[in-house]
């Protein structure tokens, strides 16, 4: 299916007073007043759409007027979710046997910067929703507090190529996006400039291209989105997340591990051993809940090596591992989201943008939604890994059994798939009431799908997806209150 | 006497002939795009396969084979799971054309189609690359004195989309939200030189197989169906068939690549011959 451009079903003309992540309100960023729809400057610009603009367009150009007029939210979630795809994948072993560090000042050398794992993906993704939404709201603050008519409204020789609604489009709100989701993904994905660059370039000149803006509506825009995202920036820059592969805490862990009983803490089962994925991500700071919550939150210690219920869940490895059937396969490969993929917060995105789609949201709603999926997914990641290093637990292939989907390189329990499923699952099914038995069993499959491919023990799973919901609960509490 | 696909010889009228052939083909190095490396977390990967032929001859000039195998994939190192099952059954037609002095064209058209419902993007575990294919194939082979010939082939293999388990991949740096993946089309050339009399053949030969399109194995990633393969592998092939029983033996290597492994495959079969 390809996404189309529609009218959103609600214009939220009360959107600027929505509550914003970062942001202290929706006039934290100051815009300018616009020029008078009669001053000459703007009418010099509704020329240039009319006789130089417009009149010139070639095919690519209407063609792009269309992908973009689909929802700048939407496309730039997706844009983000191919970087984390394209930069999904754990770095080679050199020929000393030792995996280099990415390094985000040299983000195009081998191996590439990031490594766009789970948490990571998980990370950015939220960033960019929350930098959109925050922009968004304050766009929506003075569109309505300017009120500027669209071009074609104050020149009706102007004829729109996407359709039309009453939000006045002063700052333009695809340029807000486009500035914000660029800073945002650039921050992220440091390789990506000239990428980057020509996208948001694009975004920006196919509102003029469509009629839908003029040019100040769009550098307005831009201005905005740059300023909000570089104070969302502000937050990523001290969230810890520079300190999240520390890897001189993992003895520490291990012992730990085996004063709460762990016979067989885990270690890494690749070749040469790969040192685990992000050991200190649990302390980055998390969006909906406090540290000390976290902590309260922590998933209960599993079934330790030996006693009867860690037989079990062993038993039924060995079952799968012996005859897993086709469908368990094509589950287990389904939710897979394994290198080379958007990971499983990157699923979970693409499932919210195209619920959004179909309910037609408005940019604004849209962004918002995304930001309290967004948010629940990262603190999923954090809560998760905090729970990995605490246990630090060992994966079933320390007990002899292969996987049909690849090896993550990290303690076992809990499912960071069951965490973050059922966290996105709790925050859509708020947003979505009617689609709640959908994204229960989406999570659910999910969740099971870590045992089809036999690297997780179902008690990591049910555990994993017990805590998610508490994690998606304080999103969803949260934006009550918004 | 039996007979291969991409060779140029026929059985008679009614005539058919049977075979069962083992074979095993195994990897420890492969070209991630053009860089040649080992993998310590997969070892040697082993293909191993049982595949059932049957050549019967329509006419002495228009034969048809049918061929059906079952493999079996391992890694000796690592924690990926086997994969097993029956892959792609194929049919082929082969009818001499035009010929003259030792000279003779030959066209062949094969179908081949996956007949279990294996898993295809679970490379390089997986038993097949799951695409339905279409393949013609013009040959042309020269009796260059007695008993010695040369066969040269070229073909052209139509590879169609496949369904993937999962629901987005990335093909190159764009990322298709689709579980649809677009297999690229292959073509393949073989040259062959051999010695024939009777029923016993040896021949050594060199084949090229190229995709027309494709992305390449990212840095450090696993292959996926829509990998630009190429290999070039040289090889020999043996029968001795001194009544109605007999026997053949393939080798192959590959000695240049870029998105596969440096396979060396060996094969032997069983051969018998019958009036059907």
């Amino acid at each position: 299916m390809v996404d189309q451009p529609y009218v959103p079903s609600n214009l939220d003309v009360a959107a600027g007073s929505w509550k914003t992540f970062i942001l202290a309100s929706s006039a934290d960023v100051v815009v300018a007043a616009p020029k008078l729809v009669t001053d000459a400057a703007y009418l010099k610009e509704i020329d240039s759409l009319k006789t130089v603009v417009i009149p010139a367009l070639t095919s690519a150009q209407k063609t792009a007027i269309q992908y973009w007029g689909a929802g700048a939210v939407l496309r730039w979630n997706e844009i983000g979710r191919e970087l984390a795809a394209r930069y999904n994948q754990p770095p080679a072993a050199n020929a000393a046997g030792v995996y280099p560090v990415p390094n985000a000042a040299d983000p195009l050398a081998d191996p590439r910067f990031p490594f766009a794992n789970p948490p990571y993906t998980a990370r950015a993704l939220a960033y960019l929703s929350v930098a959109q939404y925050d922009a968004l709201v304050s766009a929506w603050k003075y569109k309505y507090q300017y009120n500027r008519k669209a071009p074609y409204v104050v020149d009706a020789s102007i004829k729109p190529l996407l359709p039309v609604t009453t939000i006045p489009t002063y700052p333009s709100e695809d340029a807000v996006v486009a500035q914000a989701s660029y800073v945002i993904l650039l921050a992220m994905f440091p390789g990506e400039g000239p990428f980057l660059t020509e996208k948001l370039a694009e975004a920006k000149n196919v509102r003029l291209w469509a009629g839908m803006n003029v040019g100040s509506d769009v550098s307005a825009g831009a201005s905005l989105g740059a300023a909000v995202a570089t104070k969302v920036m502000a937050r990523a820059k001290t969230d810890g997340m520079s300190a999240a592969n520390n890897q001189t805490i993992v003895p520490d862990l291990i012992a730990h591990s085996k004063s709460l009983g762990f016979v067989t803490p885990w270690a890494s089962q690749e070749i040469p051993a790969r040192p685990p994925m992000l050991p200190n991500y649990g302390t980055v700071k998390t969006f909906n809940f406090d540290r000390a919550t976290m902590e309260s939150i922590r998933p209960a210690k599993p079934y330790l090596e030996g006693s009867a219920e860690f037989k079990k869940d062993l038993a039924e490895l060995e079952t799968i591992n012996k005859n897993q059937t086709r469908n368990q396969a094509a589950i287990a490969n389904y939710w897979a989201d394994g290198p080379g993929s958007y990971t499983p917060p990157g699923h979970w995105h693409r499932y919210a943008c195209s619920a959004g789609v179909e309910a037609k949201y408005s940019e604004v709603r849209m962004a918002r939604m995304l930001a309290y999926v967004g948010t629940a997914l990262m603190d999923a990641g954090i809560a998760c890994w905090e729970t990995k290093y605490f246990y630090y637990s060992p994966r079933p292939q320390q007990f002899g059994l292969k996987t049909s989907v690849g090896l993550p390189n990290f303690p076992s329990y809990t499912s960071g798939h069951s965490t973050f499923s059922f966290a996105a699952a709790t925050v859509l099914s708020s947003f979505f009431p009617e689609k709640t038995s959908l994204f229960n069993g989406y999570a659910q499959e999910a969740s099971d799908s870590r045992v089809y491919g036999l690297i997780h023990f179902r008690v990591d799973c049910s555990m994993g997806g017990k805590h998610g919901k508490v994690i998606g609960d304080f999103a969803v509490k949260r934006a009550q209150l918004d | 006497m039996a007979q291969m696909p991409h060779d140029g010889i026929y059985m008679n009228k009614k005539l058919a002939c049977g075979a069962l052939i083992y074979g095993n083909a195994s990897w420890t190095n492969y070209w991630e795009n053009q860089l040649f490396r080992d993998n310590p977390n997969i070892g040697r990967l082993s293909t191993e396969s049982v595949t059932a032929m049957l050549a019967y001859g329509i006419t002495k000039k228009l034969n048809v084979i049918a061929v059906v195998p079952y493999v079996r994939t391992n890694a000796s190192q690592g924690n990926l799971m086997g994969q097993k099952g029956l892959q792609d059954a194929s049919l082929w037609f082969k009818a001499k054309g035009y010929s003259i002095h030792g000279l003779t064209l030959h066209g062949v058209v094969g179908l081949s189609v996956p007949i279990s419902n294996y898993v295809p993007d679970f490379m390089p575990m997986s038993i097949g690359i799951g695409s339905k294919s279409l393949i013609t194939r013009g040959m042309i082979s020269y009796d260059l004195r007695k008993y010695v010939y040369v066969n040269s082939s070229i073909a052209y293999q139509m590879r169609s989309n496949v369904r993937a388990d999962r629901d987005g991949y990335l093909s190159g740096s764009r990322f298709y939200n689709t579980s649809d993946v677009a297999v690229p089309d292959a073509f393949d050339a073989a040259l062959r030189l051999g010695y024939l009399k009777k029923d016993n053949q040896l021949e050594v030969f060199a084949e090229h197989f190229s995709c027309v399109g494709g992305d390449h194995i990212r840095r450090n990633d696993m292959p996926f169906m829509t990998n630009d393969m190429t290999m070039t592998s040289v090889g020999v092939y043996g029968k001795y068939q001194p009544k109605q029983i007999g026997i053949n033996a393939r080798a192959a290597y590959v000695v240049a690549g870029q998105n596969v492994g440096q396979t060396l495959s060996l094969s032997v079969g069983v051969l018998y011959q019958f009036k059907l």
